[in-house]
């Protein structure tokens, strides 16, 4: 018994300070007066929060991200809204050829789709990397949304919207007026997800950076491979609150983690 | 449900047409060429050609060693951990949920970074060996496969605990108690009761892990090196610096087998177990 | 939702517009090192000259040739700094054309060996470097580039990997420490391969090995001597060695894109980067070492970098040609001894 009482404690100290651990240590590093990134840091100082301010490049990545995090997993739910709708409530046929083509992005390695993209769509048809970013990030985040968007579909009794359209409404309407205002939460959490995803995506923004365009963790390790003080620590533990803000602002409001 | 198939695929066809376009035939395109011979026929000699290099097969190797260490050991630790957590009561559960998703949504870039700090010769891990006695010369940790298994861990075992935690959720409360009434020990009640009925949630975690392992670039490439090359950072070599397309699109179309195959395998695995237990 | 997918497509197009409605656009490829001070001493003030604007893609040497050849057709980039051996390469495969050396006013004021560093017109050198080993002085005693290879010090060494700007150089050396130096490299890639498991990386980014050197992971590394000046700043006693094989080192030199609608300007910007001026203030930040003859160092300056004709001369250089020709050859050797 007392083994067993011991057992839940000790577990979980030793599991979350794995995962949790090392983001201290970047936090820590982030005030660290030091020329690199040590622990424990050396002195307290707040020059690189600041310089992390004055890096131009960080500004116009970070912009970029935020485009293609909010203007992707926006353009993913358009589509990923109707695909839902579909996949739970009609006998759609070839659900499960839709359901394998839109999750794939998951699937394969980022890296391939970088480079497939790089290869076939933006040299032959001269895409710009904007664009081509933009659509990257909108398949990638695709796959969430469908999933996330599908789970509170399906949690929805489907007899209130056949009953709307049995009372006169149009199909159409009947989504807008009855669907959409109890999946708001599921959306809002897709939002959150994909925005999540691709805001932290890496390898798929790995070979699609042109002159000037740059997702902000490609500029990251960009700007590591330069330089290796603590700025990049600070920088990462301004996104991570910036996140963890975010994600708690949607539990406590939406309770997020009912959809993820 | 609606009966109406034109407005279904009217609703679902701009989803598929798109994730197809930008998706599916760009890659596809990308793995034909691994099997384009020069005079413009089929061929697999780029596949021979990369498993007769001997490095390649030593990434290979690694790569699947790697991954599938990674998977194992995260099941291990996720049963302990969702368990653990499973078992607080409501308010704590959610907190100590959304502790463990919070890494999550901080940057692989921050995350693999503290390793360095925290791996190195005079990092805190090495510290506390030599104040324990355990090593007495500083370990040589970064830049090894021991490394990359421990970022890679990191990285992955929120979504092994998160997919276990909601496995063991929707396990019928009593089976557990009942198991023990009947004189199960601890060992009996996990191989027999619990690891059946989570058997999903071991394949959905198993699957993403792994996936994971295969498609992370920034840990291998930060805590390996060019020193211990995983198939990801090879395939970035091979066509930053060698240009070698061809070779790419091999290793792309091995990840790829590698993925489905795993995912294919752990539910084989589950369903083999599950036949067993209705045996008389 | 819908409103913010308009609004994001106009950005979008917003976005592209603009590139397109600017009048004069000039794209450079550079190395990523040291952008915040270029960026005040090059780009700013070559903007306010010209009246254009200067749009910069970053990355290694290599990387970026790369991405050069698959934009062959519809070139990007006007112009690029790369180094003497992917000049060369980016020369053959037809990626460069010659320079215009007639529209370069500070062409005769650049040290012989920068004017024409391949010899064949297609590239004009802006700066050189010596690469030497970068040691911790308190721990060891490096006096010939094979002493990196001792039993006692190898476990604590970075090497440059061969693909790296810094790797052939380091094993040219190595070579002639060990009496065996053919081009093909084969002796000193076996001497590295023998190691390879005590090394304690083999690098390709040269600013973690800052942070490896702070955290004692390493005490050596070869390295060029434009990443020196932050290993000063760590407050170890890390000294600059002077093997008895002498230095070695390599060239950056600018090149012209084929096909560049702004070819005029391209090269009023590279004449702007090699004017005493331009070239004195990025010296004195401990950058890049000066091609122009005509700039005069303080002593600072002159101590942390690689400075004078006479030090450029006495540089051991592998040749373009050589470098290409074996490239591959190495690469595979390396693969094979040191890759596994």
């Amino acid at each position: 018994m007392n083994a067993r009482s011991l057992f839940i404690p000790i577990t979980l100290v030793l599991v979350l300070g794995f995962l949790i651990g090392p983001f201290l240590i970047i936090v820590a590093a982030s005030f660290s007066a030091g020329e690199t990134l040590n622990f424990p840091p050396q002195g307290f100082s707040l020059r690189w929060i600041a310089k992390v301010f004055t890096v131009e490049s960080f500004q116009a990545s970070f912009a970029m991200s935020l485009f293609l995090a909010i203007g992707g997993t926006a353009a993913a739910l358009v589509l990923g809204i109707p695909a839902s709708y579909a996949l739970s409530r009609y006998k759609l046929p070839g659900a499960e050829i839709v359901r394998t083509v839109v999750s794939a992005p998951i699937i394969v390695p980022g890296i391939i789709v970088g480079l497939a993209l790089l290869r076939y769509i933006v040299v032959p048809f001269q895409v710009g990397i904007t664009l081509a970013l933009f659509v990257a990030h909108t398949a990638l985040v695709l796959p969430y949304a469908v999933r996330v968007v599908s789970a509170s579909l399906d949690n929805l009794r489907s007899d209130i919207e056949e009953a709307a359209v049995l009372l006169g409404s149009s199909r159409l309407g009947a989504f807008f007026r009855v669907v959409m205002p109890n999946i708001r939460g599921g959306i809002m959490s897709a939002f959150i997800l994909g925005f999540v995803t691709s805001f932290n995506q890496v390898p798929v923004s790995l070979f699609l950076s042109g002159p000037g365009v740059r997702t902000l963790p490609v500029d990251m390790i960009a700007y590591m491979e330069i330089v290796f003080d603590p700025s990049v620590a600070a920088l990462s533990s301004l996104l991570a609150f910036l996140s963890i803000g975010i994600v708690f602002a949607a539990e406590r409001f939406l309770g997020f983690s009912r959809y993820v | 449900m609606f009966q109406n198939r034109a407005e279904a695929l009217a609703l679902a066809l701009p989803a598929a047409l798109f994730a197809a376009a930008v998706f599916l035939v760009p890659v596809v395109i990308l793995l034909s060429d691994g099997f384009r011979s020069s005079a413009g026929g089929w061929t697999i000699s780029a596949y021979t050609d990369f498993f007769s290099n001997s490095l390649n097969q030593t990434v290979f190797l690694r790569t699947l060693k790697l991954g599938a260490l990674v998977t194992v050991v995260s099941a291990v630790i996720g049963y302990a951990a969702a368990f653990a957590i499973v078992s607080l009561e409501p308010g704590a559960k959610g907190r100590m949920t959304g502790l463990v998703v919070l890494p999550l949504m901080i940057s692989p870039v921050a995350r693999t970074y503290a390793w360095i700090v925290i791996l190195g010769r005079t990092g805190i891990v090495n510290q506390a060996f030599q104040a324990l006695g355990i090593t007495e010369v500083p370990l040589r940790i970064l830049f090894s496969e021991t490394a990359i298994f421990i970022g890679l861990l990191q990285l992955f075992l929120p979504l092994m605990i998160i997919s276990l935690i909601s496995a063991l959720e929707n396990m019928p409360k009593d089976a557990i108690p009942a198991a023990r009434v009947l004189g199960a020990n601890w060992f009996q009640v996990f191989w027999k009761v619990v690891l059946p009925l989570t058997k999903e949630g071991l394949v959905i975690g198993g699957t993403l892990v792994f996936t994971g392992c295969l498609t992370a670039y920034i840990t291998p490439a930060i805590l390996g090196g060019s020193k211990v090359l995983m198939l990801e950072t090879l395939l970035y070599q091979q066509v930053s610096v060698s240009n070698n397309f061809v070779s790419a699109s091999v290793i792309a179309f091995i990840l790829i087998v590698m993925s489905f195959a795993a995912n294919i395998l752990l539910k084989r695995v589950a369903t083999a177990r599950n036949k067993m237990r209705s045996r008389p | 939702m819908k409103k913010v997918i308009f609004a994001s497509g106009a950005v979008l197009m917003l976005a592209t517009g603009a590139a397109q409605a600017q009048e004069k656009t000039l794209t450079i490829s550079v190395y990523a090192l040291a952008q915040d001070e270029y960026k005040q001493i090059i780009y700013d003030p070559f903007e306010k000259v010209c009246g254009c604007k200067l749009v910069v893609e970053t990355g290694n040497s290599v990387e970026r040739i790369a991405k050069m050849e698959a934009n062959k057709a519809n070139p990007v980039v006007d112009m690029a700094v790369v180094s003497m051996a992917d000049a060369l390469a980016a020369s053959r495969a037809g990626l460069i054309d010659k320079v215009d050396t007639s529209k370069l006013s500070n062409f005769d004021k650049l040290y012989d060996i920068a004017k024409d560093p391949n010899k064949d017109g297609m590239s004009v050198g802006y700066t050189f470097y010596a690469t030497s080993i970068a040691y911790r002085s308190d721990k060891m005693k490096i006096e010939s580039w094979a002493d990196l290879l001792k039993p006692e010090y190898a476990s604590h060494i970075a090497w440059p990997n061969v693909t790296t700007n810094q790797g052939p150089p380091a094993l040219y050396m190595l070579g002639q420490a060990l009496g065996k130096d053919t081009p093909d490299l084969k002796a000193a890639i076996a001497a590295v391969g023998e190691k390879k498991d005590e090394i304690v990386t083999f690098y390709e980014k040269s600013s973690q090995l800052v942070q490896l050197m702070q955290q004692e992971e390493i005490w050596a590394a070869p390295i060029g001597r434009f990443t020196w000046a932050p290993f000063t700043k760590l407050g170890m006693p890390i000294a600059w060695a002077t093997p008895k094989e002498g230095q070695t080192g390599g060239m950056n030199v600018m090149v012209v894109t084929k096909g560049s609608k702004n070819r005029d300007l391209a090269l009023q910007f590279m004449d702007f980067w090699l004017s005493a001026d331009v070239q004195t203030k990025v010296a004195e930040k401990m950058i890049d070492s000066p091609a122009n003859k005509e700039v005069k160092l303080s002593e600072a300056a002159a101590n942390n970098l690689t400075y004078g004709e006479e030090t450029a001369k006495s540089l051991k250089l592998i040749p373009s040609a050589v470098a290409l020709d074996n490239r591959a050859g190495w690469i595979k050797s390396w693969n094979e001894a040191v890759g596994q």
